[in-house]
């Protein structure tokens, strides 16, 4: 009995050590370490990869955006292309499939190599081999082939001429300059030996990481490129699982900012807490739904799109983006977001920012539809964020406020919800998009290029301008190629309107909601709102208190 | 005859061949023969973790299926492998155990070996933090229900051990979280980030928050990774405490039944002193055996506990790699889970032995 006494005394001798010791080291950023002179961002997100071969996501791409330079880049604020490690980017006046940047001089990566033309070559030429499922090399299909023309010169040849929206993709995941004295040049690199290759020149370099728990970032003293200097020496990213944690550990003031992906309820709820702020900038996600038009209802084309018509007549955009996401989606009426250069409001034009009964009643008696039409209407309820459900509710009591339709709305898992749209098994679904780069081209040509089975012109399965069918749309196709090879903004964005105009008038798609890119920042946080802009980059350069 | 000649031992018999391997101690016999059960249970375990992978469908379909054309899914099946023939994928899996190799994940091509090496420490602390909660809750409150059996502190403490143990453990950690956060206690991770940075250059690194918070020897490093490790513990330590206090009661009120503390009551040995000296380390046998049981119920519930107070471990990272459908991440973890649970029974049956003289004969 003695011993277990003594078992016991230990036991309880532990316990009481323990929260003494907690309670004696219970401030809130107790522990030492230098946290508190930098600074904390939080996200849900989460890193594939560092090496950009082997990514395509927001989590990895918000890496490589601290760590890694690219030729052409956008500086804090801004959608202007402005050179990083290039010193001049254009398209050779006499050939214009040819795009030739100028490497800046003294350029290195932080384990002391060189940074040279011959490094942008393995690095674009890399991901092209390597053909990653995770990678970017598909946003790599306008590149026919890649040289470097000198010590500091590189010449991508491009499929077309004068691609105006090649530039762009230099800024995409697709982007980074890797060291080829340290990277592998047929697979991806390991995390962790990213980290220890060093093969960074971005604004900082890594200086600890737990893949998907902690990465701590220093500011690396030779970065020469567009962001300019980092304001804080010291950034450290932590990972979350689940967005509640978040939103605790910010309105504790735990963490700094907390950057993707609060719901739209937490971001309410902190907008109304004391000592933190939240920051609303450019978004760029678009939700949508998708009729198939082959499968959708109607026993005609011109029925199927006085159905498409009265659809979207019949719509609430307004009621879903203050319902449902609190503000944190804003209605979309066109498939290129406000705030893109060349962006219209081509379906407030066409249809009204409200729904009409009467104008949606016309559609449908004037192609001689009998009412009500029932529409099987699928949605996903998890890779489109947990309001889905929701949001096509809402859709769903809209349409069949106005009598005049009857929707079976079912969900399907993303699993089966991917292979199950591409093979024409729903008639009208949802699907959402984030753009690669951000201009209005990106918004258009992945939807109504010329629709070919492996996906790689039109993806989302529409059978829009499917060649096939009565929905080819060769007017589309041309004007497509008239905007993506236009050097002058005036007429290229007349063209982008006209397009904006014509789907509103086909209806292949009903464009709903644009995302807004959200951070919440504590007191005393500044610099959060400066990086939320329609490039999507989120940059710690920024970033100061 | 001399007092030498007395205690000289009589000569017997010579062995038999066969009893000459029976002359093993009763212990040693005991220890052998579950070593020996110990190798096709883990067997068992880990042919059924493949088989179950396998049944559920093609894991590349799952993880990467919409993002890869069926020319690119073919290729990556075969190059995990996964074209070949059951069996031969079957002994690949069980010869790659056997070298470490748990396998690479789908969708970041990490190793699994990395991954357990990485995140076990993280479960293998927050599963000892909750035994020590366990062992705080249940054994007392067990001892205190056996004492006042059937009258009102017992029926509280049965009613307290059934919600504890019917509760979900993600529910009860949810509740922590708003009831204690507010004043100032963490709600997830496992220590502050400038603590969780400082222990990253600890050497050596055990992974162990607060084994390498002792190594560094700051005593406010200590205090914040049990401060952050209390909610968890306590959300998870519940539960097998539940568990614990039903036990210990109910051994208790049966040991106090039997002969021998009949007889010390009879010598007059107050009831205290016979509940507390005579009954109490009796009945602590069947708890330890049960601990062993307990593990397998931790591990389930640190998945939860984990995600819950996002403690980077082991149940974090499975949660993770369901949500992805990578199922040859899930395969690699799960299969050292039921090695664990395997390897674990068998300490606790030798702890036992050790204990209980009674169970090697």
């Amino acid at each position: 009995m003695k011993k277990f006494r003594r078992g016991t005394a230990i036991v309880a001798a532990t316990a009481l050590a323990g929260l003494t010791l907690a309670a004696c080291g219970s401030g809130k950023d107790s522990g030492g370490g230098d946290s508190g002179s930098g600074i904390i961002v939080g996200t849900t997100d989460k890193v594939v990869s560092i090496d950009p071969a082997g990514a395509y996501d927001n989590g990895s791409l918000n890496v490589q955006t601290q760590v890694y330079q690219y030729l052409l880049n956008f500086p804090a604020g801004s959608t202007d292309l402005t050179p990083d490690a290039a010193s001049k980017c254009e398209f050779d006046a006499d050939d214009a499939t040819k795009y030739v940047c100028t490497m800046k001089d003294g350029l290195k990566f932080a384990n002391g190599n060189d940074l040279t033309a011959s490094d942008v070559v393995f690095s674009f030429k890399r991901i092209v081999a390597i053909n990653d499922p995770n990678g970017p090399a598909t946003l790599l299909g306008a590149m026919k082939s890649i040289e470097a023309t000198g010590d500091s010169t590189v010449t991508f040849t491009l499929a077309a001429p004068n691609d105006v929206t090649f530039p762009q993709v230099l800024v995409t995941s697709a982007g980074p300059i890797v060291d080829e004295e340290t990277y592998p040049a047929d697979k991806v690199m390991d995390d962790d030996a990213a980290v220890a290759a060093n093969g960074f020149s971005g604004p900082y370099t890594i200086s600890k990481y737990s893949k998907n728990q902690l990465a701590e970032f220093k500011a690396n003293p030779d970065y020469d490129g567009t962001y300019g200097k980092a304001k804080t020496q010291t950034v450290t990213m932590k990972y979350y699982a689940k967005a509640e944690n978040l939103k605790l550990d910010i309105k504790n003031k735990d963490i700094d900012v907390a950057y993707r992906s609060l719901t739209p309820t937490d971001i309410a709820d902190l907008d109304k807490t004391d000592g933190v702020n939240v920051e609303v900038g450019a978004g760029g996600e678009l939700r949508y739904i998708v009729f198939n038009l082959n499968k959708m209802p109607g026993d005609s084309p011109e029925q199927k799109l006085a159905i498409r018509k009265a659809v979207a007549s019949s719509v609430n955009r307004s009621e879903i983006s203050t319902e449902v996401y609190k503000g944190t989606y804003t209605p979309a009426y066109s498939m290129v977001p406000d705030g893109q250069a060349g962006a219209t409001e081509a379906f407030k034009d066409a249809y009204g920012d409200k729904p009409d009964k009467a104008a949606a009643e016309k559609y449908l008696s004037d192609a001689g539809v009998s009412t009500p039409v029932s529409i099987k209407l699928q949605y996903n309820p998890d890779h489109y964020g947990s309001s889905s459900a929701e949001e096509y509710a809402a859709v769903k009591r809209q349409l069949e406020a106005t009598g005049l339709f009857k929707v079976d709305l079912q969900s399907t898992e993303w699993v089966t919800y991917s292979e199950e749209y591409p093979a024409d098994t729903y008639p009208v679904h949802q699907l959402g998009w984030f753009p690669d780069f951000p201009d209005a081209d990106n918004y258009l040509s992945p939807f109504l290029s010329p629709y070919n089975k492996d996906k790689s012109g039109n993806f989302t399965n529409s059978h829009y301008n499917d060649e096939d069918t009565a929905f080819v749309d060769t007017t589309m196709s041309k004007l497509l190629d008239s905007e993506r090879t236009d050097g002058d903004q005036a007429s290229r964005e007349a063209t982008l309107g006209e397009i904006q105009a014509r789907v509103a008038d086909v209806v292949p798609y009903l464009p709903l909601l644009t995302g807004t890119s959200v951070a919440v920042a504590v007191d005393g946080v500044d610099g959060v709102k400066d990086t939320l802009d329609a490039s999507f980059k989120f940059r710690f350069t920024s970033l100061s208190k | 005859m001399t007092t030498a000649e007395v205690l000289a031992p009589t000569p017997g018999p010579p062995e038999s061949p066969a009893k000459r391997g029976a002359g093993l101690s009763p212990l040693a016999r005991y220890l052998l023969v579950r070593a020996a059960l110990l190798v096709p249970m883990v067997w068992v375990l880990v042919t059924m973790v493949f088989l179950l992978m396998r049944v559920i469908g093609d894991p590349i379909q799952a993880a990467l299926g919409g993002r890869l054309s069926p020319a690119q899914i073919a290729e990556r099946k075969a190059d995990a492998g996964l074209d070949r023939p059951i069996l031969t994928q079957y002994w690949e899996y069980i010869s790659g155990l056997f070298r470490g190799d748990f396998g690479t994940t789908l969708t970041d091509k990490r190793q699994v070996s990395t991954i357990l090496v990485e995140n076990g420490a993280a479960t293998l602390e927050l599963a000892f933090w909750s035994l020590i909660v366990a062992f705080a809750i249940g054994i007392p409150l067990g001892r205190l229900a056996a004492r006042y059996r059937d009258r009102l502190p017992d029926v509280l403490l049965r009613l307290f051990a059934i919600l504890v143990y019917a509760a979900p453990v993600f529910f009860v950690g949810l509740l922590l979280k708003l009831a204690f956060t507010p004043f100032g206690w963490p709600s997830s991770g496992r220590a502050s980030i400038g603590t969780e940075l400082t222990l990253q250059d600890v050497n050596p690194h055990t992974n162990i928050m607060i084994v390498d918070a002792i190594l560094w020897g700051d005593p406010a490093m200590i205090g914040d990774v049990l401060k952050h490790a209390m909610l968890p513990a306590i959300a998870l330590g519940l539960l097998t405490g539940g568990v614990f206090l039903r036990l210990v009661r109910v051994n208790l009120l049966q040991t106090m039944r039997m002969d021998y503390v009949t007889a010390a009551r009879a010598r007059g040995v107050s009831e205290r002193r016979v509940l507390n000296k005579h009954a109490f380390r009796n009945a602590l046998v069947p708890v330890v055996t049960v601990m062993g049981l307990q593990i397998a119920l931790l591990l389930g519930g640190a998945i939860l506990t984990e995600t819950t107070f996002e403690w980077k471990g082991l149940g974090y990272q499975l949660a993770e790699y369901l949500i992805k459908r990578d199922f040859l991440a899930v395969q690699g973890i799960v299969t050292l889970i039921a090695i664990v649970v395997g390897v674990s029974s068998f300490l606790i049956d030798v702890i036992v032995a050790f204990v209980d003289p009674r169970v090697r004969f």
